[in-house]
């Protein structure tokens, strides 16, 4: 491409390019995202979960939102219907990958090192190893467990098929309005610990609202992965996301 | 703070143009980013204050950010609007479920360099 006007050599053969177009020659126009390059490798991620046969799910929450227990709940609940495999993500520590093979799933743990989100190329990564995990070559759904945090990682696209956006009842029905990206972004909101809602101020109507306010298209579900309630939507809704992949 | 990692990635992109042009120094930097885009535009300029400093190539430029409007279409009537701040109703029907489109890009424009 030109650096001066942009356009594209290829289309124009004729095109001279010892002239400046009366541009200033120290201005140049780029045009280009800055997430060009983890969108580029998001994009190949999903070329390689599609030629697996996996559906990515990429889940977003605050810390202690209750991800890794939904995850362990939903493995219990799934097991020998639907064949499933995990990317956790953190700071530091193994602790969550550790509780994920205890279910007897394939799951790698990537740590960041500080950095507050996972991008396209650490599930790149991520995803190589996982296929040497035992059986981490044959799912049918891969969860990204994504670092603790509702704001950064809500903007790096991971090639994922579909987006979870997580929040519990202790954590007030105020985050859709206030961390918006991420509600933005997802397919589907979970509001988790909902056996808490008698010791909380947390008006689930109000926080459904608020989330579709940002977002119509949104999913919405409330369950609770310690009392069961609710869960078969999260169920039914995993089934269905795997849907012909569902091996029995 | 993921404003600095995407800080490191313009550095990073305005190291390759510089090379690439065979230029010494970057004088101003142009950047739209979108309301949507999730990025706290003064966490970013903080972070490229720090991080371009450290570089002789990029010591001194000046940050440009442009703040486009995102779309919003409204969900039973179908008209759409651009704004930068959420509106929080249709302005035709005044239905409040507006789907929000674009918005979420932050795109490097323009480098001056020299």
């Amino acid at each position: 491409m030109c650096d001066s006007c942009g356009c594209d050599l290829t289309n124009n053969p004729n095109h001279n390019h010892d002239h400046d177009h009366g541009h200033d020659p120290r201005v140049i126009e780029v045009h280009q995202s800055l997430l060009a390059a983890n969108d580029a490798i998001a994009a190949q991620n999903k070329v390689h979960f599609e030629a697996m046969g996996v559906v990515a799910i990429n889940m977003i929450s605050s810390p202690g939102s209750g991800k890794t227990t939904l995850l362990e709940k939903t493995i219990e609940r799934l097991k020998g219907k639907i064949r499933i495999g995990v990317i956790e993500g953190d700071i530091e520590t193994d602790r969550d990958a550790q509780r994920i093979r205890a279910k007897g799933v394939p799951v790698i743990q990537l740590t960041t090192g500080g950095a507050c989100h996972l991008d396209a190329a650490q599930i790149h990564k991520g995803l190589h190893l996982l296929e040497k995990e035992p059986g981490g070559d044959k799912l049918d759904l891969l969860f990204i467990e994504n670092v603790g945090n509702l704001v950064c990682p809500a903007t790096f696209d991971l090639g994922e098929h579909q987006r979870v956006v997580l929040v519990s009842v202790p954590e007030g029905p105020d985050k859709p309005a206030k961390y918006p990206k991420a509600f933005i972004s997802s397919q589907i909101f979970i509001i988790t610990k909902t056996d808490l809602l008698p010791y909380f101020d947390f008006p689930v109507d109000e926080a459904k609202a608020d989330a579709l306010h940002l977002n119509p298209r949104l999913q919405v579900m409330a369950l609770s992965a310690t009392s069961g309630e609710g869960f078969e939507a999260w169920i039914d809704y995993l089934e269905k996301l795997s849907g012909d992949m569902i091996t029995s | 703070m993921h404003e600095m990692s995407l800080v490191q990635a313009l550095l990073a992109q305005l190291a390759s143009l510089a090379a690439e042009h065979d230029k010494k120094r970057v004088i101003t930097v142009t950047l739209d980013i979108g309301p949507l885009s999730g990025v706290v535009i003064d966490s970013f300029q903080f972070g490229f204050d720090i991080l371009s400093a450290e570089s002789s190539l990029t010591k001194g430029a000046k940050l440009i950010i442009i703040n486009p409007p995102a779309s919003y279409q409204c969900i039973r009537c179908a008209y759409k609007q651009a704004a930068v701040v959420r509106p929080d109703h249709c302005p035709k029907c005044n239905e409040t479920l507006l789907i929000p489109e674009g918005g979420d890009t932050i795109i490097l424009n323009q480098v001056e360099m020299e």
